[in-house]
Order: structure tokens, then C-alpha cells, then sequence
């Protein structure tokens, strides 16, 4: 009789690993789904972030446009709206997986039903994965949303090969994600860690070149701009995107980001288990 | 002996109230020393690329194109003040209707509500720590700026002063038309995100209105924030002025007074359907 019982959460194994993820998702996705403003987050925010950018550059070119030039030739773009769409997107997937997946746990927690789910038998690191599946679901649209948004109001063409594009946005997954994971455990412990986001998107704001090329920077700035995976992401979308780049050219970006997503795979797993196992020893988990 | 309480309002009670209010919140900021590092460096961290994507756009140095719009090739100036400026437009904002969705989240609204402290003045309250908190850390990131980027004030700083103060009080009645709004949709990050941010682009935060499109420069010419900033950085900067600077003054005044009528109108009324349907305290 004991071999027919069925496998539940109560009982750990692979599909009850699989179920309490998928639970997860679900929820988050009611609760993305629930509150109409994210209507107005996947429709308005691609245009407005970057618009600040692109009018601030319109008024830097002057009333005759004689700026844009010089700056063309610096930036060796075709297309300034397009460059700083690209820019700023970017960024505003590293700041919108810090405050989403960053955040979930310690949102829980604000909630008061984090200990409640912790005490539950089921994979705790799905508690932080599922909260990413309908994240990344909901940026895939943001950029779609993105990318025609622009082309339909701005004439923004993407002359490179939608496939190259998608690839380095995979490529860029691991690394992206893998900062959210590990932000998120440490949120749990540090508690109010909004100068933590700050720092991190200011870093990304600074350093990568979100609305201009690198080169621009002083020397030891640029050092920086080298170990930070959004730099890479940025230049190979660019080249991606308007340069008809294909695998060999994107190269050069996608070997480093690949590398960057799986320290920051590792490091996000190895802080949630630390935090996990900290949280419980110390009594921090219901803390606020 | 009679005691003076806040179950018997006056206006010695109702300072109280607010003093209360603002020491709550004082205490709860500074209870996250990071957080107050943070704003300081945040508005810089945000001008940062600004400043670079200048240099892409300047010949020997100079802003040239920026200057022709603009009468100042001194456009880290331009933005640094904006940017102050925004500060507080922001402090208004967050701090009425973000507060509002705290109180929801922690599920106070409902006994806060419960006080005998009219309603906008509890709104008020939220937004005066902010302000102080504001004042001193923008004079922190003008100290920076003007290490960093050369940021150095040429005008009257007192007549820019009192320039700013009619349009922060009707910034108020922005503040409490927009925390009706809140009251109503129950979810605060997006829309005190997207609305500043609208507002911010289109005052001229970042740059001159000039320079918008044209079918864009009418909505910047209805918000009287941009005649605020443009009239501050006219009297600080000497920059040139889209109006004349009476004419930009009186603008403000106006503004003030509708605006601190209009949104006290609409979230005294807001605020009585959503206790008639009960949705107070949901979120």
C-alpha cells in the first residue's frame, strides 16, 4: 500500500520539486496580472526612459543639428535614437530584474509569509526561480514592446538579424539573473537594501555606456566598464542589432558574457544557500 | 485643568499631529543610513552619462548646439539645478502618494485614517521629513557638483529661492490629486514612476524646452513646472527665459492657488467614495 501513496509535496522528489515551482509561477503571475498598472509599465516605460536621453541629445546637437555629427563620428553609430535605445534598455532590464527577482523574498517577507513558505517541505530555491519565470516572460514582451515602439514612432530600423539579437539576450540571462539571485539572498539579511540597487544600476548607468561609447571614459573608468557584463551586453546588441553582426564578429561579447553568467549562476546559488541556512540559525527569516 | 488633545482639534493640536508625523518618518529614515548616502549619489549617478554624452556632442569642449538653445554652453549647471529642482518635485510625489501605499501595505491606513487629523494634513505630514531630507542632501550633491562638473550659480540665489516656493505649494495640490488617484488604483510604484518622469521630461528637467519637437513644446508650455524651473535657472543661471520673468512669476502664483484648491477638491472626494465602497484599507 505504501508504494502506491502518492508523491506530494510532503514527500520531496523531482515532481514535487517541479509542482511547488510551478506553483510559484503561477502565483506571480496573478499577482503581475492583478494590478492593471503593468499595462502602463509594458507600454510607457521603453518609450520614456529613453526619451530623456534622446531629447537631452536633441538639444545638445543645437537648433541646426551641428552636434550630431560629431557626435555620429564618435560613436560610430548610424542611428543616435536607436543607440540609446539600446543603451538604456539594457539598462532597464538590470534594474527591473534587481527590484523584481531582487526583491521577491524580501517582499515575502514584508508580507509576513515567508516563514510560513519556508516551513512548507518543498525546494526553497524555487521560491526565488519561479519568481523569474514570468519576469523573464513579461521582459520578452517589454522588449518586443520595445523594439516596435520605436520603430513604429521613430522609424528605429533593426537592420541585423533578430536571431543574433535573441542570442545575445540568452547569453546575457544567466549573468542578469544570476545577480537578482544573489541580491535577493542578501536583501533577507541586509533587510532595506535599496542603496544596493542604486549602487548596482548606477554602476551599469556609469560605466557601460548606456547612452555613449566607452572610450569616452578615463582610463581607469574603462577598467571598471571590463569586468561588468553589461558593457559586453550593450556593445554586442548594438552590433547585433545595426551592424549585421554575426557569430564570429559578437564573439568578443558573447565569450565574456557567457563566463560572467555562469560566476554569477554560481555565486547567486552559493549566497542563497548561505543566506538560507544563516537565516534559519540566526532567526532573521520573519525579521523586518 | 483642561488638556488639549487631539480628540479636541486646534491648531496647536494639529501641529503637533504634524510634527509627530515628520519625526515618524525623520526617524525612519535615518534609520537607513545607506538610503540617505544613496540620495545623495543617486541624482548624480543619473546626470552621470549625461555628462559624457556631452562630450560626444561638444566641439573643443564647448556645447556649442546646446548654447544656441539654450544661452549657456554650461549645460552640467543647467542640469544640476534641474535636477535639484526635481528633487523636490519628486519628494512631493513619493511622499504623498507612495506613502499613502505604505500605509496600505502595513495596514495602518485604516487606523491612521481612524485619528481626528484631517486627512491632508496627514499627507502634508509625510512630505515635511522628505523636504528636510531633500534641502540637505541636494546642498550635499550641489557641493559635489560643483567639484565634479564645475557647477557654479552666477544669479540672485535668494530671488530664485523664493521663485521655487509658490511652485512646490502647488506642487502640493498635485501631490493630493495624485494620492486620490492612489487611494483609487491601489498600486503606487508605477504611477508615481511614470508621472513624475512624464512631468520631469517635459518641464525641461534635463534640458530646454526649446528643443522639444514641435508638436511636443505645447504640452511642456501647459505645465507650469516648466516656468518654475525656467524662471530659477533664468534668475541663478541667466539663462534665456521662455517668458519674462514677472510674467513666469505670475504664472506660479496663480498656479498655486489652483492647483492646492483643485487636488484638495478631488481627493477630499476621492477619498469619501472609498470609504463608502469599504476599499480603504485593501490592497
Amino acid at each position: 500500500m505504501e508504494a502506491s501513496l502518492p508523491v506530494s509535496l510532503g514527500q520531496r522528489g523531482f515532481g514535487a520539486d517541479l509542482r511547488a515551482l510551478w506553483a510559484v509561477m503561477r502565483r506571480e503571475w496573478v499577482i503581475f496580472t492583478r494590478y492593471p498598472s503593468w499595462v502602463i509599465a509594458l507600454f510607457i516605460w521603453p518609450v520614456i526612459f529613453p526619451m530623456l536621453y534622446i531629447l537631452t541629445a536633441r538639444a545638445l546637437a543645437g537648433p541646426d543639428g551641428s552636434g550630431m555629427a560629431v557626435f555620429m563620428e564618435i560613436t560610430g553609430a548610424s542611428d543616435f535614437i536607436g543607440y540609446i535605445v539600446i543603451g538604456t534598455t539594457v539598462w532597464m532590464w538590470q534594474n527591473i530584474v534587481l527590484w523584481d527577482v531582487g526583491f521577491s523574498l524580501r517582499n515575502e517577507q514584508m508580507r509576513g509569509t515567508l516563514e510560513s513558505n519556508w516551513l512548507s517541505p518543498t525546494w526553497r530555491f524555487s521560491y526565488l526561480l519561479g519568481h523569474t519565470g514570468p519576469q523573464v516572460v513579461s521582459m520578452f514582451m517589454f522588449f518586443s514592446i520595445t523594439a516596435l515602439e520605436f520603430g513604429l514612432m521613430f522609424g528605429v530600423r533593426l537592420n541585423g538579424s533578430v536571431w543574433m539579437i535573441l542570442l545575445t539576450a540568452l547569453a546575457a540571462i544567466p549573468s542578469i539573473y544570476g545577480l537578482g539571485f544573489a541580491f535577493a539572498s542578501l536583501v533577507i539579511t541586509v533587510k532595506e537594501a535599496n542603496a544596493f540597487v542604486f549602487l548596482i544600476r548606477g554602476m551599469v548607468m556609469i560605466f557601460c555606456g548606456i547612452t555613449f561609447p566607452i572610450s569616452l571614459l578615463p582610463g581607469w573608468m574603462q577598467s571598471i566598464a571590463k569586468w561588468l557584463p553589461q558593457t559586453y551586453l550593450i556593445h554586442g546588441m548594438r552590433e547585433a542589432a545595426f551592424s549585421n553582426a554575426g557569430i564570429r564578429e559578437l564573439a568578443p561579447d558573447l565569450i565574456p558574457l557567457l563566463l560572467f553568467g555562469t560566476f554569477w549562476l554560481v555565486v547567486g546559488y552559493f549566497t542563497f544557500l548561505w543566506m538560507e541556512r544563516r537565516a534559519r540559525r540566526t532567526g532573521a527569516i520573519g525579521q523586518y | 485643568m483642561e488638556m488639549t488633545s487631539l480628540s479636541q482639534p486646534n491648531l496647536k493640536a494639529q501641529l503637533r499631529a504634524l510634527y509627530v508625523i515628520a519625526l515618524k518618518d525623520w526617524k525612519v529614515f535615518w534609520r537607513y543610513p545607506l538610503n540617505a548616502v544613496s540620495n545623495i549619489f543617486q541624482p548624480i549617478i543619473w546626470i552621470t552619462p549625461v555628462y559624457f554624452m556631452g562630450k560626444a556632442f561638444s566641439t573643443n569642449g564647448q556645447a556649442l548646439g546646446f548654447a544656441a538653445y539654450s544661452g549657456t554652453s554650461d549645460y552640467m549647471s543647467f542640469i544640476l539645478l534641474g535636477t535639484v529642482l526635481t528633487n523636490f518635485i519628486l519628494t512631493v510625489f513619493w511622499g504623498m502618494g507612495y506613502a499613502l501605499k505604505n500605509d496600505m501595505d502595513a495596514g495602518v491606513l485604516e487606523s491612521n485614517w481612524l485619528t481626528p487629523v484631517p486627512r491632508l494634513l496627514i499627507l502634508v505630514g509625510r512630505t515635511l521629513s522628505s523636504l528636510l531630507v531633500t534641502a540637505i542632501t541636494s546642498a550635499i550633491m550641489l557641493a559635489i557638483g560643483a567639484a565634479l562638473f564645475g557647477f557654479q550659480p552666477t544669479g540672485n540665489t535668494w530671488a530664485a529661492f523664493l521663485t521655487a516656493i509658490p511652485m512646490l505649494i502647488g506642487l502640493y495640490g498635485f501631490g493630493f490629486a495624485f494620492a486620490a488617484v492612489v487611494l483609487l488604483m491601489r498600486e503606487a510604484n508605477t504611477l508615481v514612476d511614470v508621472s513624475s518622469f512624464l512631468v520631469q521630461g517635459f518641464s525641461g528637467t534635463n534640458f530646454p524646452v526649446k528643443s522639444l519637437p514641435t508638436w511636443l513644446i505645447p504640452v511642456a508650455l501647459i505645465l507650469p513646472l516648466t516656468y518654475g524651473l525656467d524662471a530659477v535657472r533664468g534668475l541663478l543661471l541667466r539663462t534665456d527665459t521662455l517668458l519674462p520673468l514677472p510674467a513666469e512669476i505670475a504664472i506660479l502664483i496663480v498656479f498655486m492657488f489652483v492647483m492646492v484648491w483643485f487636488g484638495a477638491w478631488v481627493f477630499n472626494r476621492v477619498e469619501r467614495r472609498v470609504r463608502t465602497l469599504g476599499t480603504l484599507g485593501q490592497h
